[in-house]
């Protein structure tokens, strides 16, 4: 048999956890990825840690760091796919190279979304941190930054604001929503963090907008709000999520709805293409809906799926929760996961707070299945608790352990035995 | 290829006396001693856990160092890693605390240094014959072998409790 040829668009989370995946499955085939970015393969949840200036770039990159150590894989940076040539089974790129494959997967993640209605964009000192370079970019900014505001209240801009914090900066978080971290938790759910935060010197309006962004020959000079106040500052970051890199698709051959559809192996709707994380549509196991995450460790993981089957060993990928997040911020660690949105639902919920900790499970209306659970200031044993929504357990006579946060391994081993 | 040991797990054995624990959080100190350990700050922390499941049974959790380990391939930092002898490692400089880890570990068996901020976890004992709670089990619920050793002490036992029944 000949050697199969593997080609791999994007290296970052899902295409070098599938490259690395193939190799440990098929020593013998050829391994490319290709990248559009100037870098080589980084951790991209560590930018912030550049602008911050906490790490330095060396630090951060891939190969040869944690389980990223298989060789024999070749990289090609500053390269962009252009199309797929479906039934000549070659891709082509901006280079004007067509490079045949035998399995291709398409792992061009997301972008950041910039919401149309900001003006202003354009000046020196607006950034949308997705990108090492744009971190380096960023952290040279902040050297004659003394305020900036953050569009954006989630969990990448929060981070990125500590960032600056940490460099001395004063930073202003600008978010639409009645609280920050809206997709991780309810305003009510909050209060912990939003203390933390305010404690930790970070200033936060909430229920407002960005309407333009002013600036000069030195760049930008302020934010006006929607509602008129104006914010002076010398850089400004967006963290409003990201969208899916699908554009160079062509939408009428393959199967394309906001991300790449596959199916539970990872296949896209034409032959012997696989797509996997940011730009890939999955599912959530809980509810069966279908989602796109934006999320590092789902990325990997369905890239490591996705590996598998390029590589001819099939694999099925169980979805993902569309929030699984675990950080710190402020020194309040937190972890968010499954369904936590909970008003107007019918889920079963309970709360539990303290001054220095709260946490939230959420079960199905009949209370037989835990659904979703958040942790604030004590995230003990979280990974059980991820176990239990995802494998739709029967909680019953564990309820009373999950409710009070007590649940160990002993009680799924002993709940198994006896079951 | 020589199979690495590991720690298995005789529940039946255990009785909750924690001196696993005890050992564990010793040997991870700078002292190297119990009442050395006592006065450590940040205090030295074991890195199994005897937990009780009621009515009576205590359950020894110890990291299995899984061979798809979900703790190494989550991590954002590329913290983890496993080293030649299948010890999944986590290293502390690299550490950023984001507790991804301790979302995905479906043992719970990952620790969490609050004061430095670092995940910490089993690193079976690199400079130690016998990881440390193993040679301070005094009634061998925990034991270090080879998983061939393992199965077939666990196929010798039941083949002896097989033939006691028959000729009873």
């Amino acid at each position: 048999m000949e050697s199969r040829r593997y080609v791999i668009v994007g290296g970052s989370a899902a295409g070098m956890a599938a490259a690395v995946a193939i190799r440990d499955h098929d020593p013998h085939g050829s391994v490319r990825v290709l990248s559009d970015e100037a870098d080589a393969p980084y951790f991209r949840p560590l930018i912030p840690f550049v602008v911050s200036r906490k790490k330095s770039v060396a630090d951060m990159f891939l190969r040869g760091r944690g389980p990223y150590r298989a060789q024999g894989i070749e990289l090609s940076l500053g390269v962009r796919a252009e199309r797929i040539d479906s039934p000549a089974r070659r891709l082509v790129t901006d280079h004007g190279e067509t490079i045949p494959y035998d399995r291709l997967l398409i792992a061009t993640g997301s972008r950041p979304n910039i919401p149309a209605g900001i003006s202003g964009l354009e000046h020196q000192g607006v950034f949308a941190l997705r990108t090492l370079e744009d971190a380096r970019q960023a952290a040279r900014r902040a050297e004659e930054t003394t305020r900036a505001v953050m569009l954006g209240g989630g969990l990448l801009n929060l981070k990125a604001a500590f960032a600056l914090l940490e460099r001395g900066i004063e930073v202003t978080l600008v978010v639409y929503s009645a609280e920050v971290l809206s997709q991780l938790m309810e305003p009510a759910d909050a209060l912990l963090i939003r203390r933390a935060l305010d404690q930790a010197g970070l200033r936060i309006l909430t229920g407002c907008s960005a309407g333009h962004i002013l600036g000069g020959d030195r760049g930008v000079s302020g934010v006006v709000l929607d509602d008129g106040r104006e914010l002076p500052c010398q850089m400004v970051c967006i963290g409003k999520g990201v969208r899916p890199n699908t554009e160079w698709l062509d939408a009428g051959a393959i199967k394309v709805d906001r991300g790449v559809v596959v199916d539970k192996h990872t296949h896209a709707s034409i032959p012997d293409v696989y797509a996997a994380g940011d730009v890939a549509v999955t599912y959530d196991p809980i509810t069966g809906a279908p989602i796109i995450t934006g999320l590092w460790t789902n990325a990997v993981e369905m890239g490591r799926c996705a590996g598998a089957n390029m590589a001819g060993y099939p694999s099925v990928y169980g979805g993902t929760f569309g929030v699984l997040n675990a950080t710190q911020v402020a020194r309040m660690p937190f972890v968010s996961m499954g369904i936590v949105h909970t008003a107007g639902t019918e889920y079963e919920t309970w709360c539990r707070g303290s001054a220095d900790a709260y946490r939230k499970l959420v079960f199905t209306p009949d209370g037989d299945r835990l659904v979703g659970a958040l942790f604030v200031g004590d995230i003990t044993n979280a990974g059980l608790y991820r176990l239990v929504i995802r494998e739709r357990m029967q909680v019953g006579g564990m309820k009373r352990q999950l409710v009070d946060h007590r649940l160990h391994y002993g009680h799924l081993l002993c709940a198994r035995d006896r079951g | 290829m020589n199979q690495p040991k590991e720690i298995f797990v005789r529940i039946d054995r255990c009785m909750g006396c924690h001196s696993c624990e005890v050992a564990c959080a010793v040997a991870h100190s700078a002292g190297q001693s119990l009442y050395a350990a006592l006065s450590e700050t940040p205090t030295p922390k074991p890195r199994l856990y005897v937990e009780w499941v009621a009515p009576d049974t205590a359950v020894p959790i110890v990291c299995r160092h899984c061979e798809d380990a979900p703790c190494m391939h989550a991590c954002i930092a590329g913290a983890i890693s496993r080293t030649p002898g299948g010890v999944v490692m986590t290293d502390k400089d690299k550490c950023i605390g984001c507790w991804t880890c301790v979302m995905v570990c479906p043992y719970g068996v990952i620790g969490r240094h609050l004061e430095e901020h670092k995940a910490y976890r089993c690193d079976r004992c690199p400079d130690r014959e016998v990881p440390a709670c193993v040679d301070a089990c005094p009634v061998k619920s925990l034991v270090y072998q080879t998983a061939t050793a393992f199965s077939r002490g666990k196929r010798r036992t039941a083949s002896h409790e097989l033939q006691s029944g028959q000729k009873g």
